[in-house]
């Protein structure tokens, strides 16, 4: 047969090899059939409503999809507390305690995501599944990188958790910010997904498989004598990883994409991102490369010291919220990467720990920042938050308790998550590593209290509801300070209050000037004073709900943390 | 090197398409007579006589259809080796695909319903979602010449 003949004729090719189908364990995959399947439900629904229906309806349809696929996780979690470990789809699919405990983290992420974005929405007056679809589809993609084991797989999963959270940055199409933020993730992350593909390529070229578990046993049993070829897919696999979790020196795109993209988006994807691409490294270090432990080690021992210094130190000095929560969740992924780097069972259960919290922290974090950032999900810097706890006591008090758990104070989750990263990586010798994660913490307590003291110290709100009965009475008072700083903050719409800052507020508060311009305005005179218009801080119930529920899971797990600590244990003992 | 003469075939296709382009240039550059006249300098617009410059906005609805094209495109990708090996897959086949069609179908309807296949001037108001804020070409496009008139 000539060259070209066969080239037309792939039946020819297949009758050699023939066709095994896989054996199709539903149940395995279940939590993210649901996922998907919700989701195209939703979207069928949205299209043939006649009518838009209200955010709220879709708000709890995701929350409900969301706990079908928790019970649903739960259900693969007792089986697998019941009888070990299984795989399923063809081995491509591995499901133990360790992706279990992934499944049931992404469903109660997505839960708590349809919540803050609910209140989002609603403020911001958008209508349309998109949000809820986009957030579904990432999540099941999170819960595919957790639970694969097969490269192939990871791959299809990372993109799957990827392209969507690209659309939800740029879904804020009136502000430019956030299509910038869309296009630098989009581009950078096409970039890093193809960097991880030749990662996996090389790989293959040097064991023969994709299958996480082969290469394993591949490499467990045979010495590589030329090692360049696997040790380069390795590399390149932690490059794709580190760009995923925004490991300095891959974190470039992290603060531009959090300080542009919509708020609650921003929480749901740091959220989402790190589970499923930690999880992700963890299983292919771990089951995969365990014999190549002295080669990744210090790759990631220099990437986590890098990661937990620039993350600290960088944040000290922002003064827009979202930015230095942007550096704040770089400083997470370094700590998380020192249970990655620890090596040991009790690294991968320390990890998972810290993924749990830290998931549930910046959920709340960015919820609040959200209700904070007012209509527009423009005010973002540190001097909205400038007396908030006298405005606001219980949103400022919710928002204090998640700063200092992710600073890691005690009688909070984010304190037990530090402790066991740093006790697992003195536990495998790290001990400069260790060192320099408790000096990086000491660091980030700096910013995180200037947050907690900007919302609590300053009295710039008392003092505008003490002049609130003053001013009707003595008209002269306000004239008289229109020179210096009138505390016009909060003051309801009165015909006494001359300056300019004060003028704006008014017409902003009583909805007579584009909150864009007014916006502007307000940074052009800086120090000018809060410039929050409290009709502006409307927290809407749902958010209410995803605080309470992101503040007692921190208070109350960290109070009696054994269950938790349980939970993680169980997950990394069968794996 | 019995294995890389499977890739001869694909070596071959390459020649030829490179030489067919090659010499499609170098014929029409030497046997095509060459007297340029305004008419034929023209961009060329199915024979119509260009009315204004090419470069000038126009609907971002382009993009949608594209978009509808790239959808379906990747399904047809994905139908043609299922329809190769459909024998050998059996209904296990069949059911994978129906599922994968349905999820391209679904996608499809969402993208009708938001209006994506009307052309022409809007009759109603579609069901079209409305941006964050609700911007409109009114807020945010200023026409050139008529700055005093900036939106309120």
């Amino acid at each position: 047969m000539s060259p070209l003949a066969a080239l037309l004729s792939p039946a020819h090719l297949l009758a050699a090899n023939g066709l095994v189908l896989p054996h199709v364990n539903y149940t395995a995959i279940m939590p993210e059939l649901i996922l998907l399947g919700g989701m195209l439900l939703l979207l069928g629904i949205s299209a043939v409503s006649p009518r838009h229906l209200p955010t709220q309806v879709y708000a709890t349809a995701t929350a409900g999809i969301g706990i079908a696929s928790l019970i649903a996780s739960l259900v693969l979690w007792h089986d697998v507390q019941k009888g070990g470990p299984f795989s399923a789809v063809a081995r491509a699919v591995d499901i133990d305690g360790f992706a279990t405990l992934v499944l049931v983290l992404c469903s109660c992420v997505v839960i708590l995501g349809a919540f803050f974005a609910a209140g989002f929405l609603e403020r911001e007056q958008v209508q349309g599944v998109e949000y809820y679809a986009l957030a579904l589809i990432s999540a099941s993609g999170a819960m595919l990188m957790g639970s694969a084991n097969d490269l192939i797989l990871v791959f299809l999963g990372l993109e799957i958790l990827s392209i969507p959270l690209y659309v939800m940055a740029g879904l804020d199409q009136r502000r430019a910010a956030s299509g910038e933020a869309a296009m630098k993730y989009f581009l950078l992350g096409a970039f890093s997904s193809a960097v991880f593909v030749y990662g996996i390529a090389l790989t293959y070229g040097a064991t023969g498989s994709t299958n996480l578990a082969s290469i394993g046993s591949f490499l467990a049993q045979n010495v590589v004598v030329s090692n360049g070829v696997l040790l380069g897919g390795l590399a390149l696999l932690l490059v794709g990883f580190g760009f995923k979790v925004a490991a300095v020196p891959f974190h470039m795109w992290t603060p531009d994409v959090y300080a542009g993209s919509p708020t609650p988006a921003v929480g749901f994807m740091a959220a989402v991102a790190k589970i499923g691409a930690f999880g992700a490294l963890l299983r292919v270090l771990f089951s995969t490369f365990p014999t190549l432990r002295t080669s990744w080690q210090p790759i990631l021992w220099a990437l986590a010291i890098l990661t937990l210094l620039l993350g600290a130190l960088v944040a000290v000095v922002q003064r827009d919220v979202k930015r230095m929560l942007a550096y704040s969740s770089i400083n997470h992924a370094g700590f998380i990467l020192l249970g990655v780097q620890a090596g040991t069972s009790r690294g991968a259960e320390a990890s998972l720990y810290y993924l749990f919290v830290y998931s549930v922290l910046v959920l709340g974090t960015f919820g609040v920042v959200a209700v904070v950032g007012g209509r527009g999900d423009e005010g973002h810097g540190i001097e909205r938050y400038r007396g908030l706890a006298h405005r606001r006591p219980l949103l400022a008090g919710s928002m204090a308790v998640l700063l200092l758990a992710q600073a890691g104070a005690p009688f909070t989750t984010g304190f037990f998550s530090k402790l066991y990263v740093i006790e697992a990586s003195i536990a495998a010798h790290s001990y400069a590593l260790a060192t320099v994660a408790m000096l990086s913490a000491a660091i980030a307590t700096f910013f995180y209290l200037r947050l907690v003291f900007a919302m609590f110290g300053e009295r710039a709100g008392r003092q505008a509801s003490v002049a609130v009965p003053v001013a009707p009475a003595g008209a002269g008072a306000p004239g008289g300070a229109a020179g210096q700083f009138p505390p016009v903050g909060t003051l309801p719409a009165g015909p006494a209050v001359a300056s300019a800052a004060g003028v704006l507020t008014l017409e902003r508060a009583a909805g007579l000037v584009d909150p864009g311009r007014a916006e502007a305005a307000a940074v052009a005179d800086d120090d000018a004073g809060p410039v929050v218009a409290d009709a502006d801080l409307q927290v809407s119930p749902w958010v209410w709900v995803g605080l309470a529920l992101c503040v007692g899971t921190t208070v109350v797990l960290g109070i009696w943390p054994s269950p938790l600590v349980d939970f993680a244990r169980h997950a990394t003992l069968l794996f | 090197m019995g294995s890389l003469d499977s890739y001869l075939p694909i070596l071959f296709l390459f020649v030829l398409a490179f030489g067919f382009t090659a010499f499609s240039l170098a014929a029409s550059k030497l046997l095509a007579p060459q007297r340029p006249t305004a008419a034929k300098e023209a961009p060329y617009e199915c024979g119509i006589v260009p009315s204004h410059e090419p470069p000038q906005r126009f609907p971002v609805r382009f993009y949608l259809v594209s978009m509808i094209f790239v959808i379906f495109d990747i399904e047809v990708i994905f139908l043609f080796p299922w329809a190769v090996v459909y024998g050998q897959l059996g209904r296990f086949g069949l059911v994978e695909i129906i599922v994968f069609a349905a999820a391209v179908f679904f996608s499809f309807v969402y993208l009708v319903s938001n209006g994506a296949l009307d052309w022409g001037p809007l009759k109603r108001v579609q069901r079209v979602v409305r941006p964050i804020g609700g911007r409109t070409s009114q807020s945010t496009v200023r026409r050139i010449g008529s700055s005093s008139d900036e939106a309120a």
